[in-house]
Formats: structure tokens, C-alpha cells, sequence
């Protein structure tokens, strides 16, 4: 079931709300297990076999939960081979569903073996119930969890407002939420979470679904080993770029607000990640859940442990007074890029998901290659913010929206052909109607390699216009984080101690003005359900 | 907060019952058939992009005594409440479909004729459609879910919960809200389009461009397309053996309108000159030459109140210059572009197969009818000499003339294909 369907709307939303806050105003634990119900049936929805496959995890996670709890510190060393056997469970259940084919094709391919590719189903949300099991597992482990039943663990697992498409929630971050719930109707979490839904459902689609017919064609061509011009290849990568940014967007914030019809605060998922001035400061703005998970169980580990091994060595560490390149390529680059390169294949089972983190790996070790080097060169931190900030915005915009190319092409040959497209390698065509309406400059245009087309002149417009009015609300407009910021949309979101004049403009109130305005939004993105699709990352 | 949400839930729920309620007065698709309003919704430009929706509709409502089937051409081209249909066969829908197939053609007469009162049927055939096979006979396509019967002749059972769903989409989604914006907005525009009840189209999409960027630049850039469409073509018809693709569609048109005593006319529409240069030039001539044999033998073999005209050739109206390039005020008499000719030569098209003029004057062809001759009734006993004909045309308008209107505008130069006539050459 996606929310943004008549049947989810119309018919589950209204039942589970109405179910949970009568259950709740009789005994909370009738109510937060309704939840956990429905949250399955919604589990359940698009294939029944789900449940199937999800529940026994579900079962032997949480009994590997409890050997840990009580192998405890007694036994360290049993502990720690529970941790990795229920680690290694994860992956492989995750492996065999989502990377199987791919790796068995890769095979294939590499030394023609012949194996037999077989179409198997897809749990949904397999990705990121795998990582929230795991990180639940380290916690039990380090000891940061205790006090939780089955059907603790089973909401936490199953919470259906973030269990397609995340947030990627802690286990000690949820529970004392749901344990502190009221799970009775209240106005104030109704009010943030119908107002955080519908931005939500109208960013996926009044905003983003009506690109896809943009992008689609162009891409589907260059699959087709058809060259781009380098306006076409430009409207694919930006659109794209759009589409998938306020789809996100548009997912997070309605998974916000559908944890807080129940009272329940998710972390900040998507924070205007294209405003970022550096990829560093992108990855911490974009699928923020994602990025915690992978510094926290992957990426800071690996340099801890890294870390150590060359203190031991009496090798100088990167960051202290005797930093060097091979401090910089061990402590560093290698853990960048293996946690990027394990971003990429979480993302897809491909090579383009694959070479997608990589390229993501390899900016961010120029990213901090150059922090690392900046201040001996700017020592003035206030200039170098004023001067270099809007540089290091366009060349994370840039890199972005290049990156994003590979992401969304069907094939390596596809993106490569985008790439070339976008730097002019296959010139530059306008739309006839265009060319012939601009007299003198069209002459020049012609001189400079500009070719006419017989493309629509007024699909080039549209999709100008289009393009830039996305591109304006998500570099300008405060986010939904920034306007709610008065009420918490998110856990932890307080609001700014100096905000702009245009977020005090737009600053969300409890008022008839926004209340209409509200359900302006909330028709809006009701009308459009009728184009019923997909979200982009709800397999992942 | 509790009075935030009062008023939120008071004002979605009012803007929803204007939204539904501008939605049915406005009809954008013509779905429900609310009566057209002047200055409201008197023409309608929003089935523009849903045809079959708006037309399975509008058809069910006209009763119609005559319908016409077949693609854009006939969509465009032919004006179903023109005063060259006889009187005895007006009460014409047009359920011409942009970008309709042969298929879809046998589809859409099956659902006219099931309503019953259909008395004459005439199908406008593009000739591309019989040089690839379009598949099984009868398929459905989910605009066909709305179709008041299976094409075995029993009620189709999708059919409710499709109109539930089309009513509903047209009257809760924002694509019909804007729509229905677009419509009142666009009212004071006379030459806004329109799809008239009888299913007809206004041209205002070709005249616009016309205006804008010259007919010259619509025959050009229909060209290019035809020229490549024309390669595809080619590729599937160099290994083709026997009876040309789709033939089988016709059969099953000609049975269905016999079985319900219906006069069929079947047309093969007329291109103009540049297109047929292009496929003569690529070599497909042969197969266009084999279609109107094998249509005459098909039309002969089922008898019955059948016949084939056949209006491709190189006549007067399919050479009609074409105004230079950057000329944005001369106009073309009969074509929009290659494939879709205007109104005027629907008109007579309809008035040469119908032998019907304006009431009080002669046969077509006479001086005293005003009415040119076009086209040429096909038997199997005249293809032969309609062929010789039509490349004697061709011989006498295009070969050694360094002043032909044609190809004017297509920029990937063909070979010339004159040398030799009877086996016309390709480019490799």
C-alpha cells in the first residue's frame, strides 16, 4: 500500500487512527498493539507473502537479541560471535533477496558460469528493516538497549509510517516514545502531522511525479544509444535531480506526519540537501538516517580500529599536528570509500547504484582533503565562508546533479552518453520554433555549433519554466522542518535562533489563513492520486 | 488547534465539492454530456489528450446513422456535420482516434455498432498501418475497458467500474481541474480547439503552428518523421512474403458490418505528394501498389454493400505547393502536413464516394457540380490501371522537373528513384 493511494487515504489511515485512539483511550497497550496489527496488514498489502518472509527475521532477531542480553558482559567473547552471527543473518537475507541475481549476473558476465537467474520477490523495505535489525543488534551488544518485549521490538521493526522507505529509526530513540505515547487523539499532534502529510503528498504529486514524463523519454533514449544535446542531457540530469529530491522530500515529510498522528517524533530524514556548499555537508542533509546508520556501524569503526592499529605502529593518524598523505589515504580516503561503495550497493542491485556510491566516495575525499588544507590557506574562516561558500555551492550542486545521472540511468552506457551530452560533446540543437523566432542571434548561434531540431519549441519552455520554478522552491523556500520548527516536526528540530525574514513569513501557526492554505495543499495533492506511482525509494 | 483542524477539514471539504461541482458543469472530457454553456464550456479543447475517453461518450449519446472510423487523419480531416454528406446518411459520428491502428479501428466500429441504428460505416485507412503487423485481431487496450461489449459480442464486465472510474477521474483529479480552468479560460478564444458532440476536431493545434512557424516547417518536420518511420517500414517489408500484414483486420471489419447490415466504405486516405515521395523513394511503392490489389480482391471476394476508393496519387490536390520556408502567411488549400489533409478535401473526398453535392446539383466532376473529381473507386478489374495511372502522375509531376513542389522540405536528401520506375531504389 503506498500513501499516496485512494485505499491508504480514504480507507486504512482513517480506520488505524480511529481504531488506535479508541483502543487507546481504554488501555495504551490495546492501542500499540493495533498498531503493530495494522502495521502488518499494511506490511501484508501489496503481497501477502511478505509477512512471511519478514516475521521469522523479525522472530530470530529478536531471539538473538535476548542471547545477547543475557550472554552479556559475562561472556564477551560469545556475545560478540552472537553479534556477528545475527549480523551476517541480515546480510545474507538481505543478500539473497535484493543482490542474488545481480551478483549471480555479474558472474555471468565476468566468466560466463551459466547460472540460472530466477525472479524472486522483493520484501518491501527490506533495506532498511535489515539496517535498523542490525543496528538494534549492536545496541543490545554495546548495551544501550535493555527493557523491550516482542512486541516492543515488532512496532519497532514494523511502525508502518517509516517501514517502506525509512527514516532508518534507533531503537532507543522509538520506544521511550511509544512508550511515553498517550495514544489518545491530540490536536496539536493531529494539526503538525495533517500539515507535515499533505506538504508531503503534494511535493510527491503536484511536484515531483509530473517529471518523470520529462526525464523518461530522454533517458529511455540515451539507453537507446541515442545522443543527447546538451539541452536535453541538461533537462534529464536536472529533472531527475528534481524528481527524485522532492519525491524524498515529499515521502519524509509525510512519514513525519503519520508518525505523529500517533504521537511519535521521527529524526530528520531530508533537509533541503541541495542548499549543501559541500558534499560533505550534502550527505548530512541528504537521507540524514542513512548517513547516521553508515558513520555510526561502518564508517567510524573502520577508522577507530584503523586508528588504533597505526597509533600502535607509532604511524602519525590523520587529523593531529603530524598528518600525511598515507595517514590520509588509510584513515580516511579507504573508509570513505568502502562505506560509499556499501551506500551504493544498499541503494540498488547495480552498477550503476555501485559506481554511483564510489563517485559519491571519491567527492568526499576531496571534500575533506580540502578542509584538511583550507585553513593554511584561508586562516580567516568568516572570508572564506563569504568568499568561497557560493563556489562550494555550485560545485556541489554541480557534482550532485552529475552523480544523480548514474543513478538514474539504465546502464553505464546510458549515463556516460548524459555526460557527454551535458559537457556539448553532441553539440547543441534548439527547437526549431525557437531558432527561427530569434533573427540575428540565430545566426550566431549557428556559427557557435547550435543546431536547430525539430523539437518542441513549447516542451523546452514548459520544461524551463518547470525546472526552474523546482529549482527555486528547493534553494529558497524554508523547508517543512523550518516552518513547523515551533512544534517539533521532527525529533530534536527546535527553531532557528535567527530566522530568516522569509521563514518568519512562512512560519506555520495555528491559524484560519494557513488552515486554508492547508487544505489548498492537502486538495491538491488529492486530486493528483489519480496518477497513482510509485516512490522512488521504496525498494531500496 | 482543535479549531485549526475545524476549519481545515470545513474548507478541504467545501473546496472539494467546488472543485467536483466546476468539474461537471465545465464536463472537460464530455463524459457526463452536461449541456455545452456559451462562455463556460461551449467548445471543449480538454479531450485533446483523451480521445477515446471523450469520444466512447460523446458516441454513445449521437446515435449515430453514420460513423467514421480510422486515425488522426480522419480525426482531423473528415468534418462529420459538413454539408457533403447526403442527407440520408447525416446524423455522422466521427470515431477517428489520433494515433489509431487498423485494430483499434475494428475496436471502435465494434462498439458503435453494438449500440445499434448504425446504417453506413466508413473506415479512412493509412496505408503505414498494413506494413507491420499490429498482432491478434480484436486485442484490447484498457481505453477499450469502457466498451459496451468483448470483441466476441458479450457484455464486457470491466465496463462499470471503468466508467465508475472515468466519471471519477473526470470529475476528482487535477488533470480535469485544470482542464476545466483551461476551458473557461480559453472561451473568448474563437479559435480555441474543440471535439464537437459529432466527435469532430477544430484544427486550431495545426493552425496555430501554421502561424507561428510557417507551413513550411510543418511539412518539414512531418518529413523527417515520415522518412524515418518509411526506413522502419522498409526493414520489416524486405523479408515479407505473401499477403501484406493486417488484412485479416479488414476481413474482420467487412464481417462485422455485414452482420449488422451496415454499408461500409473503405477509403485509403489521402497523403500528400511528399509523403508518397518518401515512400517511393525508399523503395515501398511496390507494397503500396500490392495493398490496393490485394484490398480490391479482399472488397470483390466479400460482395455486399462494400466498396474501396482509393485517394492516394499524385492528383492536383496531393502536389499543392508548399510555401517557402519563412513564409508565415501563405496557406496551403488540402493539407496541414504530409499525412493529415484539411477539411476542404474531406469535404470532397466525401462528396466523390457519396455522389452527393450540395442539394439541386450535379455529380462530381462537372462543371455544373463545382465539385472536382478525387479518387477513384478500386475494383479488381481498375487496380491495375489505377497503379499505371498513379505512376504516370508521378512521371509526369516529379521525374526530370527541377521545379517539383515536392520533398521541398525534407533536409536527409533520398535518391531520386526516377531512373528506374518499376523497381524504385532505397538508400542502403
Amino acid at each position: 500500500m503506498l500513501f499516496n493511494s485512494y485505499t491508504f487515504l480514504f480507507g486504512f489511515l482513517p480506520i488505524v487512527l480511529a481504531g488506535f485512539y479508541v483502543l487507546g483511550a481504554r488501555r495504551r497497550e490495546w492501542a500499540l498493539l493495533w498498531l503493530t496489527a495494522v502495521s502488518l496488514l499494511f506490511y501484508a498489502w501489496w503481497r501477502p507473502i511478505n509477512v512471511l518472509l519478514i516475521a521469522p527475521s523479525i522472530l530470530i532477531n529478536y531471539g538473538l537479541a535476548r542471547c545477547l542480553e543475557r550472554t552479556g558482559e559475562a561472556r564477551p567473547a560469545m556475545a560478540r560471535a552472537i553479534l556477528v552471527a545475527g549480523i551476517v543473518f541480515n546480510l545474507s537475507f538481505l543478500g539473497y533477496f535484493k543482490y542474488l541475481n545481480f551478483v549471480e549476473g555479474a558472474l555471468n558476465d565476468a566468466f560466463g558460469v551459466g547460472f540460472t537467474l530466477t525472479q524472486l520477490i522483493l520484501p518491501l523495505g527490506i533495506s532498511f528493516i535489515t539496517f535498523q535489525k542490525i543496528a538494534f543488534l549492536v545496541d543490545v551488544h554495546g548495551g544501550r538497549v535493555s527493557r523491550y518485549s516482542l512486541a516492543d521490538y515488532g512496532l519497532f521493526v514494523l511502525f508502518f509510517p517509516q517501514l517502506i522507505a525509512g527514516p532508518i529509526v534507533h531503537y532507543r530513540e522509538m520506544m521511550p516514545q511509544f512508550r511515553a505515547a498517550p495514544c489518545r487523539f491530540d490536536a496539536e499532534n493531529v494539526a503538525v502531522g495533517v500539515s507535515l502529510f499533505f506538504f508531503g503528498l503534494a511535493k510527491k504529486l503536484v511536484l515531483a511525479d509530473p517529471l518523470s514524463q520529462l526525464v523518461a523519454p530522454i533517458y529511455g533514449q540515451a539507453a537507446a544509444g541515442v545522443p543527447q544535446s546538451i539541452t536535453e542531457a541538461w533537462i534529464a540530469a536536472l529533472g531527475f535531480t528534481l524528481q527524485i529530491y522532492f519525491d524524498f522530500s515529499g515521502y519524509s515529510d509525510m512519514a513525519l506526519g503519520l508518525a505523529r498522528f500517533f504521537g511519535i517524533k521521527l529524526p530528520v530524514n531530508f533537509n533541503s540537501p541541495l542548499k549543501a556548499t559541500s558534499i560533505i555537508d550534502f550527505w548530512l542533509r541528504w537521507h540524514v538516517s542513512l548517513t547516521r546508520f553508515l558513520t555510526a556501524y561502518i564508517y567510524n569503526p573502520l577508522t577507530l580500529s584503523l586508528t588504533r592499529k597505526r597509533m600502535a605502529q607509532g604511524k602519525p593518524i590523520f587529523g593531529g599536528r603530524n598528518t600525511n598523505f598515507p595517514a590520509f589515504i588509510n584513515l580516511l580516503a579507504m573508509p570513505t570509500m568502502l562505506t560509499m561503495l556499501i551506500s551504493g550497493i544498499w541503494h540498488g542491485a547495480g552498477y550503476t547504484y555501485i559506481l554511483w556510491g564510489l563517485l559519491h566516495g571519491v567527492l568526499l575525499c576531496i571534500n575533506h582533503a580540502w578542509r584538511s588544507v583550507r585553513s593554511r590557506i584561508w586562516s580567516n574562516a568568516k572570508q572564506y565562508n563569504r568568499r568561497v561558500a557560493p563556489i562550494g555551492f555550485v560545485l556541489t550542486f554541480v557534482s550532485v546533479v552529475g552523480a544523480m545521472v548514474l543513478f538514474r540511468a539504465p546502464s553505464f552506457s546510458a549515463a556516460l552518453m548524459l555526460w557527454k551530452g551535458m559537457i556539448g560533446v553532441y553539440g547543441a540543437t534548439l527547437p526549431q520554433a525557437v531558432f527561427s523566432r530569434l533573427g540575428s542571434i540565430a545566426a550566431w548561434l549557428t556559427a557557435i555549433g547550435v543546431r536547430p531540431a525539430w523539437t518542441s519549441g513549447s516542451l523546452l519552455m514548459a520544461a524551463t519554466i518547470r525546472i526552474g520554478l523546482l529549482l527555486g522552491i528547493a534553494l529558497l523556500m524554508p523547508n517543512t522542518l523550518q516552518m513547523l520548527a515551533a512544534f517539533e516536526p521532527a525529533l530534536g528540530v527546535k527553531p532557528a535562533k535567527a530566522p530568516s525574514r522569509l521563514e518568519r513569513a512562512l512560519a506555520w501557526a495555528p491559524s484560519g489563513t494557513w488552515a486554508v492554505g492547508l487544505a489548498c495543499v492537502a486538495l491538491a495533492g488529492i486530486l493528483s492520486l489519480g496518477e497513482l506511482s510509485e516512490f522512488l525509494y521504496w525498494q531500496f | 488547534m482543535a479549531w485549526f483542524l475545524r476549519i481545515w477539514v470545513i474548507a478541504l471539504l467545501g473546496l472539494g465539492l467546488l472543485v467536483v461541482g466546476l468539474n461537471l458543469l465545465v464536463d472537460p472530457y464530455d463524459v457526463f454530456g452536461t449541456p455545452r454553456i456559451q462562455g463556460i464550456s461551449l467548445l471543449k479543447p480538454g479531450p485533446r489528450n483523451h480521445v477515446l475517453l471523450a469520444k466512447t461518450y460523446q458516441e454513445a449519446r449521437a446515435h449515430p446513422v453514420t460513423v467514421l472510423i480510422g486515425s488522426s487523419s480522419t480525426h482531423f480531416g473528415i468534418d462529420a456535420g459538413g454539408s457533403a454528406w447526403p442527407v440520408s446518411m447525416r446524423g455522422v459520428y466521427n470515431y477517428g482516434i489520433p494515433g489509431g491502428y487498423a485494430t483499434s479501428s475494428l475496436s471502435t466500429l465494434r462498439e458503435a455498432l453494438t449500440a445499434g441504428g448504425v446504417k453506413n460505416a466508413v473506415f479512412f485507412l493509412d496505408f503505414q498501418n498494413f506494413f507491420i503487423p499490429e498482432g491478434p485481431a480484436g486485442g484490447r487496450d484498457d481505453g477499450e475497458r469502457r466498451f459496451r461489449a468483448l470483441p466476441d459480442g458479450t457484455p464486457n464486465p470491466d465496463r462499470p467500474l471503468q466508467m465508475a472510474n472515468d466519471m471519477f477521474l473526470s470529475l476528482a483529479t487535477m488533470a480535469a481541474s485544470i482542464d476545466s480552468v483551461k476551458t473557461i479560460a480559453g472561451q473568448r478564444d474563437a479559435g480555441l480547439l474543440n471535439l464537437a458532440p459529432n466527435g469532430s476536431s477544430t484544427d486550431a493545434d495545426f493552425i496555430d503552428a501554421a502561424r507561428a512557424d510557417g507551413m513550411h516547417d510543418l511539412f518539414a518536420q512531418k518529413d523527417d518523421f515520415e522518412a524515418a518511420r518509411a526506413a522502419g517500414l522498409r526493414r520489416v517489408m524486405a523479408g515479407w512474403r505473401g499477403e501484406l500484414p493486417n488484412l485479416d483486420i479488414i476481413r474482420g471489419i467487412i464481417a462485422l458490418a455485414r452482420a449488422h447490415n451496415v454499408a461500409l466504405t473503405l477509403a485509403i486516405a489521402p497523403h500528400h505528394g511528399d509523403a508518397l515521395e518518401i515512400y517511393w523513394r525508399m523503395g515501398l511503392w511496390p507494397r503500396l501498389e500490392q495493398l490496393k490489389v490485394e484490398l480490391a480482391t479482399i472488397v470483390a471476394k466479400q460482395g455486399g454493400e462494400v466498396a474501396l476508393w482509393d485517394f492516394m496519387d499524385y492528383s492536383d490536390f496531393n502536389t499543392e505547393p508548399i510555401p517557402a520556408a519563412g513564409d508565415r502567411r501563405t496557406k496551403t488549400n488540402w493539407f496541414w502536413e504530409p499525412t493529415h489533409f484539411k477539411k476542404q478535401l474531406g469535404a470532397i473526398m466525401v462528396q466523390n464516394m457519396f455522389g452527393h453535392v450540395m442539394p439541386g446539383t450535379a455529380q462530381p466532376g462537372t462543371p455544373q457540380s463545382g465539385v472536382p473529381l478525387f479518387g477513384v473507386r478500386l475494383t479488381p478489374e481498375n487496380v491495375a490501371d489505377r497503379n499505371a495511372q498513379v505512376r504516370a502522375q508521378r512521371e509526369a509531376r516529379v521525374c526530370g522537373r527541377k521545379d517539383s513542389p515536392l520533398l521541398t522540405s525534407l533536409s536527409t536528401p533520398l535518391p531520386d528513384g526516377c531512373d528506374n520506375p518499376q523497381e524504385p531504389r532505397g538508400p542502403t
